[in-house]
């Protein structure tokens, strides 16, 4: 048999043919047969017989011409000329030139036609009996070859069927209700090391190995048998399947099917336990969440950070109010995602499950459907609270520092170690210096010609490292004045620990100076306290003897007149000599002074009745402004009438000495909680006012004054809690006693204190 | 009180260091009628006074040793009650705040140096009596 039959299709078909063509040939008395079978216009199957057969030319032209008789067609048998059939090339190959054959069709129950028979006979005419037999025939081979047909269609999708699920590489195997296997795919098959052909029929404990099932069960698959289907995750060893099992029931109980589907989701699972490890191991808080506020999924970090005790507690709380500080925030929050979608650093504080602040800056992606709208939101969550802290805590600081810089009333400057400014504090504006000629200015230039080489050399020193303490230096202030000013200088270094530049503050202690001044002058006013009472004490033991013996010698009768006149002058001397010790003495006694309730316009006035008549009769104006209702002081009136009279009596040696018409100026006021007293006198002025209260300084003539005057009034005024200051008015126009005194308190005053000895 | 003829005929126990300044005083005391005993230290002065009778004690307040006129005074305060209002200090200076509030508490007569005979002479006259 030379006719070649297409395995795949239908095997059963060729033969058919080939039975069917030498049965017909044999049984129509012809020569030669063939038989063809389409398949829409290709030709199926071929068969040949007598002298129809032949080889492969011969084949290839009986095609042809079987095909060019069945596209022409006709009645249901007919009789034709081969070259009319077959057309003349494939009849000459076939060497049929002139004789006539006998064509029917197979006719299946679609319109096409199945195929075609042709017979070759010696006699080309069909008796009726011939025709009815062939119809015969060809009808009972059309059955036949249709029933082929549609078999082999059944067997086509059969195997289509079995190579789609051997196509999958998820197991599959289908058991019956006896447990047994009757079908399995390759994959499953080749799993197992056997071809499926030989695992049908067997039990499924074969697959015991497969899921690690204990073989106390028929199948290791099945669980719940009754319901139709079922999915679970099962592990073996090393793999994780998902199972899926249909039951499906057929017309008999027998027929029942179980479907198992195993499904490798090990790789799946990997990958979700990977991505679930990532998720969980970030130290950002990662979320995802619904645009209505529920948290669908959040990492642990996240759950850390906003303080939850775990992640079920924070996807079941429903944090909306509670998370945002305030609603419009979430708002805010909500409208931005909507519009942008994507939220690079969005910053926004979050309250944590006690009520702390977190802050956190968040990158949002926001997810859409179809239709545009947000459906979820997914988030990183940085937790910026400690940065936020320091931040907030560093702004403190630089504030501080910044108020220390603006409040203080030191200026301070910050100088490179070439001693240009590179910084100047408020307050050196504020004192009045502009800041273009400060900043770059060499800071050296504000000091004191004479002193600048101290401020170079202190800036020297420090710029070698070395901390510079209260330098004191006179400093030109804004306004050209000079100041006393105390200056500090630090070098300031850079991370290597080298001086970059230097931190100058400098404060004007001017008046602080002259504080300073002060207090050693009542100091020294002590110490020459004590060392006149010395003086006077030793002084006295001589001057006693001279003074007694002259007083002695005077009274003797034997001591001649013109002797008694030198003594007298002895005793005259000795005289002033006490005086002038007296004078020393009052000045340094110590004695308590009274303290009462003084009314200083009283003792002014008894003061001024003292020195009127030298005043009148001198023509010495003077002009009295008393301020009624003079709040009293707390003191000595005695002592105070002292310091007025020394005053006056300053005053009025001044103007004697100025030869002009004198005039005193003498004025009480309340000033706040002190009372002041001015005398302001026409006289020469004072030639050093610094020095006008400093023991034995005076400017009068030779035995006009001890020079204690004025310090015994310092003293004074001090004891008094009080103080005196004197200053010149215009050149050559006198000068100004000021006395402030502090008015007593109103209990004080109330109470009428007497003072005591 | 003894008779003040009795105690007239005593002498004046006169405490000064300063030589000088005796020297003056017993010339002064002595032509006014008195007779006087110098000691020159406050010590030798106590000395004196333990054994001896004396009609008053004249003595400076600052000395030099360790006895001085205020302690002389408390001694005799102590020890010779009958010459407790027969004593007349002389002072140096009354500036020293000790010295102030010594005679103020005491209320004993004081002359400050230096003075005049006949001042000193009315206050001795005054305080023992004339001679």
């Amino acid at each position: 048999m030379e006719l070649a039959l297409d395995a795949t299709r239908s095997p059963h078909v060729g033969e058919f043919l080939e039975k069917f063509v030498a049965r017909t040939a044999r049984l129509m008395n012809a020569q030669g047969a063939a038989a063809a079978i389409f398949r829409g216009p290709e030709i199926e199957s071929l068969a040949a017989h007598g002298r129809l057969d032949g080889g492969t030319a011969h084949q290839e032209a009986l095609r042809r011409g079987l095909q060019t008789a069945l596209e022409k067609g006709a009645e249901e048998i007919r009789t034709a000329r081969a070259a009319t059939a077959f057309g003349k090339e494939a009849a000459r190959t076939l060497g049929l030139n002139g004789a006539k054959l006998t064509l029917a069709q197979f006719d299946g129950n679609d319109a096409a036609p199945l195929g075609i028979v042709c017979l070759a006979r010696e006699e080309p005419e069909l008796s009726w009996e011939d025709r009815r037999l062939l119809r015969a025939l060809v009808s009972h081979a059309s059955l036949t070859l249709e029933n082929f047909r549609r078999f082999s269609q059944l067997e086509r999708s059969r195997k289509q069927w079995v190579e789609d699920i051997d196509a999958i590489s998820d197991y599959i195997v289908v058991h019956d209700r006896a447990w047994r296997i009757v079908r399995m795919n390759r994959s499953l098959a080749s799993h197992i090391g056997a071809p499926p052909s030989a695992l049908v029929g067997q039990p499924m404990s074969r697959l015991d190995a497969l899921v690690n099932s204990p073989a106390r069960v028929p199948c290791p698959l099945c669980r719940e048998v009754e319901r139709s289907h079922e999915e679970y995750v099962q592990a073996s060893m090393k793999r994780l399947f998902l199972v899926s099992t249909s039951r499906i029931g057929g017309p008999h109980d027998e027929d029942l099917r179980t479907i198992h589907v195993l499904k490798d989701i090990t790789d799946r699972r990997e990958a979700e336990r990977r991505y679930r490890e990532l998720f969980d191991s970030i130290q950002e808080g990662l979320f995802f969440a619904t645009p209505d506020g529920r948290f669908l999924d959040v990492n642990d970090a996240m759950v850390r950070m906003l303080g939850y005790a775990g992640r079920e507690e924070l996807l079941q709380a429903d944090v909306r109010d509670h998370l945002y500080l305030a609603p419009e925030n979430r708002l805010r929050f909500l409208r931005a995602v909507e519009s942008r979608g994507v939220l690079r650093n969005y910053e926004e504080p979050l309250r944590r499950k006690d009520g702390s602040i977190l802050h956190t800056l968040q990158n949002i992606t926001a997810v859409r459907d179809a239709e545009g709208n947000v459906t979820q939101i997914r988030g990183l969550m940085l937790d910026v609270t400690e940065q936020k802290t320091f931040q907030a805590q560093l702004q403190r600081e630089r504030d501080f520092n910044q108020k220390i810089l603006n409040t203080t009333r030191s200026m301070i400057f910050v100088l490179d170690t070439a001693g240009l400014v590179s910084y100047a504090n408020r307050r050196c504006f504020e004192a009045g210096y502009r800041e273009e000629e400060l900043i770059g200015a060499r800071l050296v230039d504000w000091v004191h010609a004479p002193q600048r080489a101290d401020f170079e050399a202190a800036l020297e020193t420090t710029a070698h490292g070395v901390q510079v303490d209260n330098l004191e230096l006179p400093i030109r202030r804004s306004d050209g004045s000079t100041g006393h000013f105390s200056v500090s200088l630090s070098p300031m270094r850079d991370e290597q620990n080298a001086v970059n530049s230097i931190v100058v503050v400098m404060t004007d202690i001017t008046d602080a100076a002259i504080l300073q001044a002060k207090l050693a002058h009542a100091e020294k006013m002590a110490t020459i306290g004590q060392l006149v009472s010395g003086v006077a004490h030793e002084v006295n033991n001589p001057l006693a003897a001279i003074l007694g013996f002259t007083d002695l010698l005077l009274e003797s009768t034997d001591v001649s007149a013109p002797a008694k006149t030198q003594l007298q002058i002895i005793l005259q001397e000795a005289q002033r000599t006490k005086d002038i010790v007296q004078d020393l003495l009052s000045f340094a006694r110590q004695r308590p002074a009274r303290r009462e309730l003084v009314q200083l316009n009283t003792v002014l006035r008894q003061t001024l009745k003292l020195r009127t008549y030298d005043f009148s009769s001198h023509g010495v104006e003077v002009s009295v402004s008393l301020e009624s209702g003079l709040a009293p002081v707390m003191g000595d009136a005695q002592q105070l009438q002292q310091v007025f009279l020394n005053i006056l009596n300053n005053a009025y040696d001044a103007i004697q000495e100025a030869h002009r018409r004198g005039r005193i100026e003498i004025r009480t006021e309340q000033r706040g909680a002190s009372v002041e007293l001015t005398f302001s006198d026409n006289g020469t002025g004072i030639t050093e006012p610094s020095r006008i209260f400093d023991p034995f300084f005076t400017t009068k003539g030779a035995g006009k004054g001890t020079g204690l005057g004025l310090s015994i009034c310092y003293g004074i005024v001090r004891a008094h809690g009080g103080e005196i200051q004197c200053w010149n008015r215009a050149p050559s126009e006198g000068s100004v006693f000021l006395v402030r005194l502090p008015a007593a308190s109103e209990a004080a005053a109330a109470a009428g204190v007497e003072g005591r000895r | 009180m003894k008779p003040a003829t009795g105690r007239a005929a005593l002498p004046i126990l006169l405490i000064e260091d300063e030589p000088s300044v005796t020297a003056f005083l017993r010339a002064a005391l002595e032509r006014s009628g008195y007779s006087v005993v110098p000691a020159s230290s406050g010590a030798a002065g106590l000395e004196l006074l333990e054994s001896g009778e004396f009609r008053g004690v004249i003595s400076d307040i600052r000395m030099p040793g360790s006895v001085n006129g205020a302690e002389v005074h408390a001694w005799i305060q102590g020890h010779r009650p009958e010459l407790r209002s027969r004593i007349i200090l002389i002072s140096g200076d009354t500036a020293n705040p000790e010295t102030q509030g010594f005679l103020e508490r005491s209320g004993t007569p004081c002359i400050e140096k230096p003075f005049r005979v006949q001042k000193f002479i009315s206050l001795v006259e005054e305080t023992f009596g004339e001679p």
